[in-house]
């Protein structure tokens, strides 16, 4: 082996490590969002809120002084935020401080400031491997199953069937026969629309799993998703969350996708629907008078600037739907767009009204996929229908060629496209004016299956541990001195080979936490045994080499052939030992869930890193020591085995 | 140099009997594995004690009511707890409670068993209400979805390790060492019975662990048969013995070094921690056992038996 020229290697690799471990170890900025209302509240309220913040900051937040805060906590910020600047600045805590201060903190504008390794080399991508609800604790909400609303959609899916049956069952043309069928086929469809206790339960077991899936695919953490069965609802809790916007974003995904006709346009054709241009012809009138700020849509788009919340949003629409007399066949949504300005955000800019009826809905959708299209410069999810769904579809375009179908993702309209001619085949796209998130979103939503049911927010809140905070610092301490401990003992059995198999086994767990990070990998405990694992077996690695290196001087060889023959020796047990180990660990990530997956993905990691450690590192070093540094004594273990043909 | 072959039925037999024995204690004695929050979903309370209440009066108030209760300290300044109890004990929480109100008290009778769990927490450490942080009645992290792909995962992973070593060395390797892991993993489940160690997510990490350092541990004693028998003309049994023996400083130094950092866990005194630290210290030292005593003397009965149908 020409060692020399190959040193470069793993400088390059520790040194491209270290810069990726940096943010985690380094002076972070965090700005701590305060909330602009806080300057309405009366004197005496803000005067308390801000000393006992001040008093927590000492106590309980910053006990060690060690991280410094702009302005001081009892003075209320003149920017938007208080800048807090120091090291090991954990979701946790930013949680804790926003939980514990509502008043005072708006969690949502929280921002940890990207380091300068996550800015230039990475985009501003957070790289700080986050620690698992175990070790550090995270967000918990409670999602409660909405089953009004979820009756109310499976009957809107139903609509023109009971119609049409009820039709039937007073037909009396029709022979007894059919109108028997007819009524039975209605009493079926109606005990669809009974609730019972083990069909919610099945509805919540269904979105349980869909949600615990989808967590663990995207962000390869793992949830904990539990159901509370007294109260309908599902407790999903995720570590190392720093604001509940980004666990909003699960709740975002629990939104279905379905396509709804547009109310139909008046006899002469040339007007967008009675309703629509009732309203339009309000909201114009505002507008000429110059009170653009009165307009319904200008206040519903403060609605969702102030994250006033689903509920608020509904209410309002309810509203505007018995002010205009809209009637109970049709239903009042709003579609969101950019303003023809790609960077601008999606805020809701026009009402339309749309049948109650679904035409088409998730269920009858698959196989999607998010694509770019060259011409449009955005998104577009294309997807293919059932047998079942091609057929609805082709039916509805046929019947309606001229109209517009709208397409509603959760409750945003995002695009009404014109029926220009029956469509059949089976396969749909869905343009609307999409990043590439939201079209992956999107994506996700009709392939993975919309949630069974819809789902509230109950309540939400900072959790600290499952392990409890005295345990993880004591076990930090005990794995740091046992981590110890090993390198001393492979030092006090292997002398100077020793100390090479610790530098291969420092090298390897920082490659391994550095590969980790760029995952943005969750460590959970189940992660730390797999680390515990590589450790292991790393040193096994190097144990193997070096009694295989020590039988070779035993039999007299020369210490660099000694060195060379006991890595040869060592190579296939090594290899076979660790593959057998990866096919079970491949076979881990690809087939568990949760917390096996969590080992896994450390331990097939630490496989790859171990290998490259032990087979090619301890053998550079090893090299360079008996080659170039001339060390003619090999010590291996306490008798000195010379080469005795020096 | 020490003859293992020649103990291998005291060794196999010594196996069967641990597994008879930790299998026996836990369905005869507890009639079952013990059941966790994790597992079978269960109370969970975060509760916020005076400060003259520790760790230790926590544990005697609930093992003298006879109830099953995991502690983890959740905040050190406040003295928060979180308080899981298993589905196991929920009828004698309802039960303490009709006792303490009165065998007539409808109110007692009509309380959930979270209700009765608060009730006597309140009354016995004489808590006001808000210092009850929550309390719910919480079902499973993993349950009936975990053991269905558990097993289908082990089976699958089982086939294609045995498929890999055919491949690599022969079939009876292969068997030799799929059989000794179904045994590490068959004993390790009858001590966490026998123990009554609470199945959680940690011991499950543990599990996993266990079974890597072991199939870790049988291939490098395998390579080196592999090795000797293609350079000695000694039988086959011999070779092995040879094979062991050569390996054993390896096999030695390489436990020691991993139990440093698994027992560190222990003599820290991570409380939350310890089972997790007792299944891998038992693994480590039971997955180097079954490589030495179980999988290489399986490997000659093997040898042995197919030498015989091959001769009739």
């Amino acid at each position: 082996m020409k060692s020399v020229q190959w040193i470069f290697v793993p400088i390059l690799v520790v040194a491209s490590s270290l810069t990726l471990l940096y943010p985690n170890f380094a002076e972070r900025e965090l700005e701590l969002a305060v909330r602009k209302e806080f300057k309405q509240l009366p004197e005496e309220t803000r005067k308390e809120l801000l000393s006992s913040f001040a008093e927590r900051w000492k106590a309980d937040y910053n006990p060690k002084s060690d991280w410094q805060i702009e302005p001081d906590p009892s003075i209320f910020p003149e920017q938007d935020y208080y800048l807090v600047k120091g090291r090991f600045i954990t979701s946790a805590k930013i949680n804790q401080l926003s939980q514990e201060n509502q008043e005072l903190i708006l969690e949502p504008k929280n921002k940890l400031r990207p380091t300068w390794v996550e800015e230039y080399i990475f985009g501003g991508r957070p790289l700080a491997i986050r620690l698992g609800l175990d070790l550090q604790g995270g967000m918990r909400v409670v999602l409660k199953g909405d089953f009004d609303d979820y009756t109310s959609k499976l009957k809107d899916s139903y609509t023109k069937e009971i119609e049409e049956l009820t039709r039937k069952k007073d037909d009396h043309s029709l022979s007894e026969k059919e109108r028997k069928e007819a009524q039975d086929k209605l009493k079926e469809i109606e005990s669809y629309f009974e609730l019972t206790p083990g069909r919610k339960l099945a509805e919540l077991e269904k979105a349980k799993l869909i949600i615990d899936n989808r967590l663990t695919n995207q962000n390869l953490t793992e949830p904990q998703v539990r159901i509370q069965k007294d109260q309908d609802s599902i407790e999903v809790s995720l570590p190392g969350v720093s604001n509940s916007s980004q666990i909003l974003d699960i709740i975002r995904n629990t939104e279905t996708v379905e396509y709804r006709l547009r109310e139909p346009s008046d006899s002469n054709g040339n007007s967008r629907g009675t309703y629509h241009d009732a309203i339009e012809l309000e909201e114009m009138k505002l507008m000429n008078q110059g009170k653009r700020e009165e307009t319904e849509i200008v206040k519903f788009q403060n609605i969702v600037k102030q994250k006033l919340g689903k509920d608020e949003q509904d209410r309002f629409l309810a509203a505007m739907e018995k002010k205009y007399n809209i009637p109970e066949k049709y239903k009042l949504y709003v579609k969101w767009s950019r303003a023809n300005n790609p960077k601008a955000s999606l805020l809701p800019r026009e009402f339309v009204v749309l049948e109650r009826a679904i035409s088409l809905d998730g269920k009858d959708m698959r196989n999607a996929r998010e694509s770019y299209d060259q011409n449009r410069l955005s998104y577009y999810v294309s997807f293919s229908l059932t047998s079942q769904g091609a057929e609805k579809f082709f039916d509805i375009t046929s019947k309606n060629v001229g109209r517009q179908l709208a397409i509603v993702w959760g409750d945003k309209v995002i695009s009404d496209p014109v029926i220009r001619s029956p469509i059949a085949g089976g396969n749909a796209q869905i343009d609307g004016e999409f990043g590439q998130k939201e079209a992956t979103d999107l994506a996700n939503v009709i392939s993975e299956g919309a949630l069974p049911i819809p789902l509230n927010v109950l309540e939400m809140r900072f959790i600290g541990p499952t392990l409890g905070i005295e345990s993880i610092e004591v076990g930090l301490k005990a794995v740091l001195l046992g981590f110890a401990l090993v390198i001393v003992f492979m030092l006090i059995i292997y002398r100077l080979s020793g100390l090479v198999a610790d530098i291969a086994l420092l090298v390897n767990v920082i490659v391994l936490m550095a590969l980790l990070s760029l995952m943005g990998f969750t460590l959970t405990l189940p992660g730390f045994a797999g680390i515990i694992l590589t450790v292991g077996m790393a040193v096994d690695a190097n144990v193997i080499i070096y009694e295989r290196i020590k039988e070779e001087l035993a039999a007299g060889k020369h210490v660099s052939a000694a060195v060379a023959q006991g890595f040869e020796n060592a190579f296939w047990t090594i290899m076979d030992s660790n593959v057998t180990t990866l096919i079970s660990g491949i076979l881990m990530i690809k087939l568990g869930n949760g917390p096996i997956k969590g080992f896994a993905i450390t331990l097939c990691w630490g496989i790859v890193t171990s290998l490259f450690t032990s087979l090619f590192l301890s053998r550079m070093i090893m090299d360079l020591l008996v080659n170039k540094f001339g060390v003619r004594k090999l010590r291996i273990g306490f008798k000195k085995l010379e080469s005795k043909n020096v | 140099m020490f003859d293992f072959i020649k103990y291998k039925y005291i060794s196999i037999t010594f196996s069967t009997i641990l597994i008879v024995i930790g299998f026996g204690v836990t369905f005869g004695k507890y009639g079952g594995f013990a059941t966790s929050l994790d597992f079978d979903g269960g109370l969970r309370a975060v509760v916020e004690f005076p400060e003259n209440v520790e760790r230790k009066t926590l544990e005697e108030y609930f093992s003298s009511k006879n109830l099953e209760a995991v502690l983890v300290l959740m905040d050190k300044d406040k003295n928060d707890y979180q308080i899981d109890i298993g589905l196991g004990s929920v009828d004698q929480i309802k039960q303490l409670y009709v006792e303490r109100k009165g065998k007539d008290s409808i109110e007692a009778k009509q309380a959930s068993a979270i209700d009765a769990l608060i009730g006597l927490l309140q009354e016995d450490f004489k808590l006001e209400k808000k210092k009850i942080l929550s309390a719910n009645q919480v079902g499973s992290v993993v349950g009936a979805e975990l053991t269905s792909t558990g097993i289908s995962l082990l089976s699958l992973t089982l086939f294609f390790i045995m498929l890999y070593l055919s491949f690599r060395f022969q079939f009876k390797f292969a068997l030799g060492a799929i059989l000794a892991l179904i045994h590490d993993l068959v004993i390790t489940i009858a001590f966490i019975g026998f123990f009554q160690i609470k199945p959680s997510v940690p011991i499950i990490a543990a599990l996993l662990t266990l079974l890597g350092y072991s199939i870790n541990d049988t291939i490098v004693v395998f390579d080196r048969i592999r090795e000797n028998a293609g350079n000695l003309r000694d039988a086959f049994s011999q070779i092995i013995n040879i094979s062991i023996n050569q390996t054993l400083s390896r096999t030695f130094n390489t436990s020691v070094a991993t139990l440093i950092s698994v027992v560190a866990i222990i003599i820290g005194g991570a409380v939350e921690l310890y089972d997790f630290a007792y299944v891998l210290t038992f693994g480590i030292i039971l997955g180097t056992f079954s490589s030495v005593f179980i999988a290489a003397p399986l490997v000659d009965i093997y040898d042995g038996l197919s030498k015989r149908w091959k001769r009739s």
